[in-house]
């Protein structure tokens, strides 16, 4: 047979495709089920290591990893493809869609320039505290909307600031970087604080209600999760302010600049007036009656009624809502459930249990530790929201209560502050050209550092006042 | 797909410039453009950039059209606008040229990529492309696409461990600019051997020592002291090409390892010409090839003709 440049190309472009599959069948036809775990869970075990790998390497589109999910699921998984396609669709997936679509709303009304306006008057000229500025508000908003909706919004007023400072952009390296990670590190601290903060605490809580390991309300999560906000966002100034020494300590002519550019918005319209009223009461609605109707069902309530008084249109949504996600968290989250239904995670929680028991005796600190960090390092790899997908389940069922152990396990999900693809808001500022990959190493691991303080701080002395 | 052309039009040859940064590829976007001349090519700018994750592809495109708003363009886009602006220097005669302006909100999107519309691009010969992706991967595609007949590579996309990728998979010729130096005289250093690619080699060789003035030799090597009918008889291909265009040339057969023995007579100081393996892909995948494992150890710029 003639092997062609193109068919090695296309191998090797293909080849984690091929290994990940291979991986798969070499397990299923081969290797028998290891004692103790039943063929079932054995097989769902082997669909998600193919999935892993597919995830991690994309040598196929996201969305086609969706689909090998559903029908694995059906051909070796032992699931009918009703019971598949029940736990596609849950309140989660409804509210990732639901808050993808709203932050394209949003965004949309060009709010951004009012928030500009906005934290230069409380923050003026000195560099030290627009930096705070941008991660308190970030920090803040970010909690209640989630990250890609305000970094979307922030990142233009950083990269206006930079643009009308008076400097080269070589000279300007370490102020630029400080602007930037304080957006960025600033939504990702805040998206922990209440449970429409990222999509990752709503399949969380989902997890906890499929499961039967009980359940928070919208402000029992606040209570227990946002004095963690609060106590990194003062960490964080500090932090990123010593990791990125800006070269100038004050910004006059770039924040002059700045307020005559977002003056020219001219005064705030009727429009922008409703689109904030609509969404203030879509967040009402997420605090006060979410545990009744469901966190995503009030997200598409809120997405509906954009649309209905025609503040954004089906077409904006359509194009600018990547719907393989969508499809990727729905197919997860349904292989997670089988994980617990088989006993998959039940056995992957003891069995991690077991290995780590000779080193850490206190099994309440042992599931601790093995809840951070299967999501802390997981989450640096892939998204946090997927992290928390796969890993929810074996978090689970790691014994203790599932309410602190579930809460840690997500909060660690934030903790992807080493690389560009872990958070929404990380993997934005990269994509503006002006940090590298190693400046996330350089501040990452200090946060790190920071964040795991803080929740064991959480943990020690504020969850226990709870439960 | 490739594009059609009209058949009888004269095809004129279609050079492909990879940028990055106005930092790092100035010398690229030089050569590239002095190449392009040697050849009166058609001259295509490509910036590949890193695409985003896919999990957060919704929140970097919304906020790229946000930045829109802002008059804040695409990184890419800016060292495009840098390109357009150093060719127009580059090229101070071309009047077409001198005429277009940049901008980056008249663009196309098609075929995964994004072009920009320049306003009186007829004469100017110049095409701005905008990608995103993996760069072997993004090249090989816009090559496929138009039909580019070279990719010129170099500054910060030089980097060895490409080498392989490059050479192997990328369907056109390639000139890699390794340690260019624009003010430095270089000798034209053509490797001549039985391979097919040997002929096409000649005659871009000749058209760039003529047109630059430069030096020329060439380099016949055998494992063996005895060098075949095929070896010789291209060596005496290559003289009567370039006496036929009275361009005088040294030649210098050698006997050694070929790869090892091209790497040390390069030196520093020569231009590279070569033809691309004839070896078949499944060998050069494992084993590498020629063109592969003297780019991999020389510190030269080398074209490799395909």
């Amino acid at each position: 047979m003639h092997i062609s440049a193109d068919m090695i190309y296309w191998v090797q472009r293909k080849r984690w495709l091929l290994i990940a599959f291979a991986l798969g069948a070499v397990f299923y036809l081969f290797v028998p089920s290891p004692a103790g775990l039943s063929i079932e869970a054995y097989h769902i075990l082997i669909i998600i290591m193919m999935t892993l790998i597919l995830i991690l390497k994309e040598p196929i589109p996201l969305p086609a990893i969706a689909l090998q999910l559903i029908f694995w699921q059906v051909i070796i998984g032992g699931s009918t493809p009703n019971e598949v396609g029940s736990y596609f669709m849950s309140d989660a997936v409804f509210f990732i869609m639901g808050s993808l679509m709203l932050a394209v709303a949003i965004v949309s009304q060009g709010l951004d320039k009012r928030l500009a306006l906005g934290i230069i008057r409380i923050t003026g000229n000195k560099t030290w505290r627009i930096v705070a500025g941008f991660t308190a508000i970030s920090a803040i908003l970010s909690s209640f909307v989630g990250p890609h909706m305000i970094t979307a919004m922030m990142l233009p007023v950083a990269l206006t600031l930079i643009r009308f400072t008076p400097k080269s952009a070589k000279s300007t390296v370490g102020l630029t970087s400080a602007l930037l990670f304080s957006i960025a590190y600033g939504a990702t601290i805040g998206s922990i604080g209440t449970p429409s903060g990222g999509g990752r605490n709503v399949i969380m809580m989902n997890y906890w209600v499929e499961f039967g390991s009980g359940s928070l309300s919208y402000l029992e999560w606040i209570k227990m999760v946002y004095p963690m906000v609060l106590i990194e966002i003062p960490l964080t100034i500090l932090i990123i302010i010593k990791t990125f020494p800006p070269e100038m300590q004050i910004l006059d002519t770039a924040v002059r600049r700045l307020s005559v550019e977002v003056a020219h918005a001219g005064k705030i319209s009727a429009r922008e007036i409703f689109s904030i009223i609509l969404f203030a009461a879509v967040l009402l609605g997420w605090i006060s009656l979410s545990e009744k109707y469901g966190i995503g069902s009030i997200a598409l309530i809120g997405v509906f009624l954009f649309m209905a008084f025609g503040l954004v249109n089906w077409k904006d949504i359509s194009t600018n809502v990547n719907w393989g996600v969508i499809l990727l968290f729905g197919a997860t989250i349904s292989i997670g459930v089988q994980m617990k239904n088989t006993g998959g995670a039940a056995w992957l929680a003891g069995l991690s249990v077991e290995l780590l028991q000779g080193i850490i005796p206190d099994i309440d600190t042992l599931r601790a530790v093995v809840s951070v960090a299967l999501s802390g390092i997981m989450s640096n790899f892939l998204s946090s929201s997927a992290t928390v997908a796969v890993a929810g389940p074996i978090v689970l069922n790691l014994g203790g209560d599932p309410i602190l152990l579930g809460l840690s396990s997500v909060i660690a999900s934030a903790f992807g502050y080493f690389t560009a693809v872990a958070a929404p808001a990380c993997t934005i500022i990269y994509a503006s050209g002006l940090v590298k990959a190693p400046d996330f190493l350089r501040a990452g691991w200090k946060m790190a550092i920071m964040s795991i303080a803080s929740l064991t701080l959480l943990s020690l002395l504020w969850w226990p006042l709870f439960r | 797909m490739k594009k059609k052309h009209a058949q009888n039009e004269p095809r004129a040859l279609k050079f492909l410039t990879a940028v990055s940064s106005a930092e790092y590829s100035k010398l690229t976007l030089q050569l590239g453009s002095l190449i392009a001349s040697v050849f009166d090519a058609h001259l295509g700018v490509v910036y590949v950039g890193e695409k985003a994750n896919e999990f957060h592809g919704t929140s970097v495109n919304l906020t790229r059209q946000n930045l829109d708003t802002w008059n804040i363009i695409h990184p890419g886009m800016e060292v495009l606008e840098w390109a357009l602006g150093e060719l127009k220097k580059l090229n101070s005669e071309n009047k077409d040229l001198a005429k277009i302006t940049f901008n980056p909100d008249h663009v196309y999107e098609e075929d995964g990529r994004v072009r920009v519309i320049l306003p009186n691009e007829k004469g100017s010969r110049v095409e701005l492309i905008l990608r995103e992706g993996e760069l072997v991967n993004e090249l090989r595609k816009e090559i496929q696409l138009e039909a580019y007949d070279l990719a010129i590579i170099g500054g910060s996309q030089n980097k060895r461990h490409l080498a392989h990728s490059l050479i192997q998979y990328l369907p056109s010729s390639i000139l890699v600019l390794q340690k260019f130096k624009p003010r430095k005289k270089y000798k034209l250093l053509l490797l001549v051997d039985d391979s097919k690619a040997t002929a096409k080699s000649v005659e871009w060789g000749a058209m760039i020592a003529k047109k630059l003035n430069w030096p020329v030799r060439t380099l016949t090597v055998s494992k063996t002291k005895r060098f075949g009918s095929g070896y010789q008889g291209a060596a005496d291909m290559a003289k009567e090409y370039f006496d036929s265009r009275g361009i005088e040339i040294e030649q210098f057969f050698l006997t050694g390892d070929p790869v090892r023995t091209f790497v040390d007579f390069a030196g520093d100081d020569h231009f590279v010409i070569m033809g691309a393996s004839t070896l078949n892909p499944v060998k050069q995948l494992f084993f590498g090839s020629k063109p592969i494992q003297t780019l991999k150890q020389s510190d030269v710029p080398i074209l490799i003709v395909r």
